[in-house]
């Protein structure tokens, strides 16, 4: 009934952990660009660094959008790989077209997410148990598509698609983009995304409300599936080359992407923005290693450590924050 | 025009409520009254639809409702603002208010809709809040605004505010129950549950006080009351008390554990106890009276702001539980056995054990013997019913279990001992044969802390009782066991309106 001081939104807008991750983004760019003597402002090296982003950024947003109703998907790196080899296999083995190859991939990858969700709902097992154990069946599925043997030479069109590029971006980077944009519209303005928010917020007062937390997680991690399905087709776009070995590196990033950028585990709280931006970073930290040839386990490493501190400092931004308004 | 007939509802071991009646007039305030555990929550819960009732006829203007779900009690018309806050902190006001039924076209929230029908509901109540700030930016009297407009955001015809004060402040209070009268004038229906009377008797028209699950008054007006007479209604519950051996503790013998001007971080002010060795002093307030929380505070679970615990006439300073178990010899029978006292998936013996593993280890091993030989006595001294020291914790009845969660602390030999609601669950016989049980503890040169949410409980058990409300100490008894007055007398420390300053309650 008092009043409330408001800062001014451009204020409030410098204090968010988006804007921290862009000055670090920014700065982290900048000084990569020159340590390298500006060979990564390279019409090559440039192409590949947003070439390779796509896919991060696709996989932490299929990540958070579990995240976002206090759930956790350790199936997404293995479902894309899954999807990759199985779009694959359809254009070369069933010789279908690749437009109906990469419906069917995004199909498949939804169809498995919605699974993962029934599974949690019906079962009441936790989703990270579940998804473990789906993790593995997919695995095993995804190597019994082809075997250790590599798909290659598929739909020209397909890898024409993954190396364009758009006013000097890759069109799978932009892709990427785009569907960053829907999810955020998803959240921000859909009925659906409002409601999963609500039940990973609140799941009491979500209830009260006449929301389903059954319906909001069965969708969040059918969502989840879909775009490691979208995952999927950037990667057979991008990379010319598929195999059974696709996905394994993504469970680190899938999770890096969202924590990094600021998204908390227990749900009800999502950052597009803040995902992609931490993509962002951990790409920046992949390149530093290509360029200056360091080790690759000191990548993991790193990221590893981001990671935890990121965790970290979100524990004691929540704390001050708590202090500061009792 | 909302009548709720001869209500039961049974949850596994109690019967909440067993046959109460509610009947609501269009256009009054009606006050729901009853005692901890009258049934007055699970009554709100009825009529909204969290729980269905097992027999019983709900009806608004006439026709039957069956209520699925509380989304069927909202488009009934049926709005409630409940006693713990259901708001979703991230969320805007605007998006609070009608997140029951969102405004959409294709899919997308109609923002415009939205706000719309938010600044409709806030104007009702003539708030002034921007309906685009989001809800962990409010204050909590607020956050309880906004939880009134969502009730009122589907024209609801009857308004359920379960203990609507119970955060606020007097000047907020009473700037909700303008609203209130003017909901009421504005022919809604509005119930009324508080347990603050000056409140109730300044608003309320009409009142239906519960006891035991039955309504012991039914859609009475409030005229034909006074305070007191109310309160009569509510505590004066059958109740066989148990004759239990006379103790004797002399007041001069010097207190095991006192506290003195003891404040917490969680609000808790100025709480100043003493319990002597071989007395029992009954911790009474009503649910959130702030009681258990005190009990963690001393277990050094919460941190202490303010004044002094002293233990055995020493300052002491416990930091954590293990502190106040071996340096002071205190322990807790936590209220949530199934949660905090025991490890339902361990046998009985371990459980009694784990108190004293460090005693009865050898090389860093605990033999399985010194376990069961250890168990062996308290079976037997509590009477523990069991095949074997092997049983797992979690297949005993509530007693038992009750029983071992309280053969740990003697086990690691306690002189003080917290007991917190150590009967909640537990059948009428058991209870008995527990209370002798806690009196016998006593009788050996226990101190015991017994925090009760039953007053019957209380009275029969307690030599002296202190009585907590909103985190303060309103007052202390000295208990003549006499049921009838001393629940009078108790209940009149609690609804003493805060209003009064605590030294004219007590003085009363």
């Amino acid at each position: 009934m008092t009043a409330i001081t408001t800062p001014t939104a451009s204020r409030r807008y410098l204090r968010t952990s988006e804007f921290t991750l862009a000055v670090i983004a920014v700065t982290g760019f900048v000084a990569l660009a020159l340590a390298t003597g500006g060979n990564l402002l390279s019409a090559g090296t440039l192409g590949a660094f947003f070439r390779f982003l796509a896919v991060p950024i696709v996989i932490g947003l299929s990540q958070m959008v579990v995240l976002a109703v206090g759930q956790m998907n350790l199936s997404v790196g293995a479902l894309t790989g899954f999807c990759a080899m199985a779009a694959a296999w359809l254009m070369l083995k069933a010789g279908l077209p690749a437009p109906v190859a990469v419906l069917a991939a995004l199909l498949l990858g939804l169809v498995v997410g919605l699974v993962n969700g029934f599974l949690v709902v019906l079962t009441r097992i936790n989703g990270f148990i579940v998804t473990l154990a789906t993790m593995t069946i997919i695995q095993g599925l995804r190597y019994g598509v082809n075997g250790p043997d590599t798909f290659q030479g598929y739909s020209a069109g397909l890898r024409k698609f993954g190396s364009a590029s758009l006013l000097g971006l890759p069109v799978v980077f932009l892709a990427a983009l785009a569907v960053a944009v829907l999810v955020g519209l998803f959240f921000a303005r859909g009925v659906a995304g409002r409601k999963l928010l609500a039940s990973g917020g609140s799941p009491f007062a979500a209830r009260l409300s006449g929301i389903s937390n059954d319906r909001s997680l069965v969708i969040a991690h059918g969502l989840s599936g879909l775009l490691a399905g979208v995952a999927a087709v950037l990667t057979v776009a991008a990379s010319g080359s598929v195999n059974a070995s696709i996905g394994d590196d993504l469970l680190l990033p899938s999770f890096a992407a969202p924590i990094i950028g600021g998204v908390a585990l227990a749900g009800g709280m999502v950052s597009v923005t803040g995902t992609c931006l931490a993509a962002f970073l951990v790409r920046l930290v992949d390149v530093m290693q290509a360029q200056f040839g360091i080790n690759p386990r000191w990548i993991d490493l790193i990221i590893g450590a981001v990671v935890l501190g990121a965790v970290l400092l979100g524990t004691v931004r929540a704390k001050l924050q708590e202090r500061r308004s009792p | 025009m909302l009548t709720a007939e001869n209500l039961v509802k049974t949850f596994p071991g109690v019967r909440a409520l067993d046959g109460a009646t509610l009947r609501v007039g269009a256009g009054s305030v009606h006050a729901l009254l009853g005692e901890n555990g009258a049934g007055k929550s699970t009554m709100v819960k009825l009529l909204t639809g969290v729980y269905q009732p097992d027999s019983g006829r709900i009806e608004l203007d006439g026709a039957e409702l069956k209520l699925g779900g509380p989304i069927d009690a909202q488009h009934a018309g049926i709005g409630v603002v409940h006693q713990e806050r259901n708001l979703i902190p991230a969320f805007s006001i605007a998006e609070n208010i009608v997140l029951h039924h969102l405004p959409q076209s294709a899919g997308v929230v109609d923002r415009k809709r939205m706000r719309a029908e938010a600044r409709r509901c806030l104007a009702l109540l003539e708030v002034d809040l921007d309906p685009d700030t989001p809800i962990s930016r409010l204050s909590v009297a607020q956050g309880q605004l906004v939880e009134i407009a969502k009730a009122l955001s589907l024209d609801s015809k009857v308004l359920l505010l379960d203990e609507p004060t119970a955060s606020l402040t007097g000047d907020e209070a009473d700037r909700l129950y303008t609203i209130v009268r003017r909901l009421r004038d504005a022919g809604r229906a509005v119930v009324l549950v508080s347990h603050k009377l000056e409140e109730v008797f300044a608003v309320a028209d009409t009142v239906t006080v519960l006891r035991d699950g039955h309504s012991v008054a039914e859609a009475r007006p409030l005229t034909e009351f006074t305070q007191g007479q109310v309160i009569d209604l509510m505590v004066g519950r059958a109740y066989e008390s148990v004759a239990l051996a006379e103790r004797h503790v002399d007041p001069a013998t010097p207190p095991a554990l006192r506290l003195d001007g003891v404040s917490t971080v969680l609000g808790h002010r100025d709480v100043s106890l003493e319990v002597r060795p071989g007395e029992i002093l009954g911790l009474y307030g009503l649910v959130g009276a702030g009681r258990s929380e005190l009990a963690k505070a001393l277990l050094g679970l919460e941190r202490i702001t303010a004044g002094t615990v002293e233990i055995h006439g020493k300052p002491a300073r416990i930091r954590t539980v293990g502190d106040a178990l071996s340096r002071y010899k205190l322990g807790y029978v936590t209220e949530n056995r199934k949660d905090e006292g025991l490890f339902l998936e361990q046998p009985v013996a371990r459980n009694i054990a784990v108190t004293v593993w460090r005693r009865l280890a050898r090389a860093g091993l605990i033999p399985d013997r010194a376990e069961r030989k250890l168990a062996a006595t308290y079976v037997d001294r509590l009477g523990i019913r069991i095949a074997s020291a092997q049983q797992l914790a979690g297949t005993l009845s509530g007693g038992n279990q009750q029983k071992v969660s309280l053969a740990k602390w003697l086990a690691a030999e306690c002189d003080i001992l917290v007991l917190d609601e150590p009967t909640v669950g537990i059948d009428v016989r058991t209870k008995a044969a527990f209370h002798e049980l806690i009196a016998g503890l006593a009788a050996d040169g226990l101190a015991l802390l017994l925090i009760s949410s039953d007053l019957p409980e209380t009275v029969s058990l307690a030599d002296r009782i202190t009585v907590m409300s909103e985190m303060r100490v309103v007052g202390e008894l000295v208990n003549d066991h006499d049921y009838t007055r001393m629940s009078q007398q108790i209940i009149r420390l609690i609804h003493a309106e805060t209003h009064t300053s605590t030294g004219e309650v007590a003085a009363a």
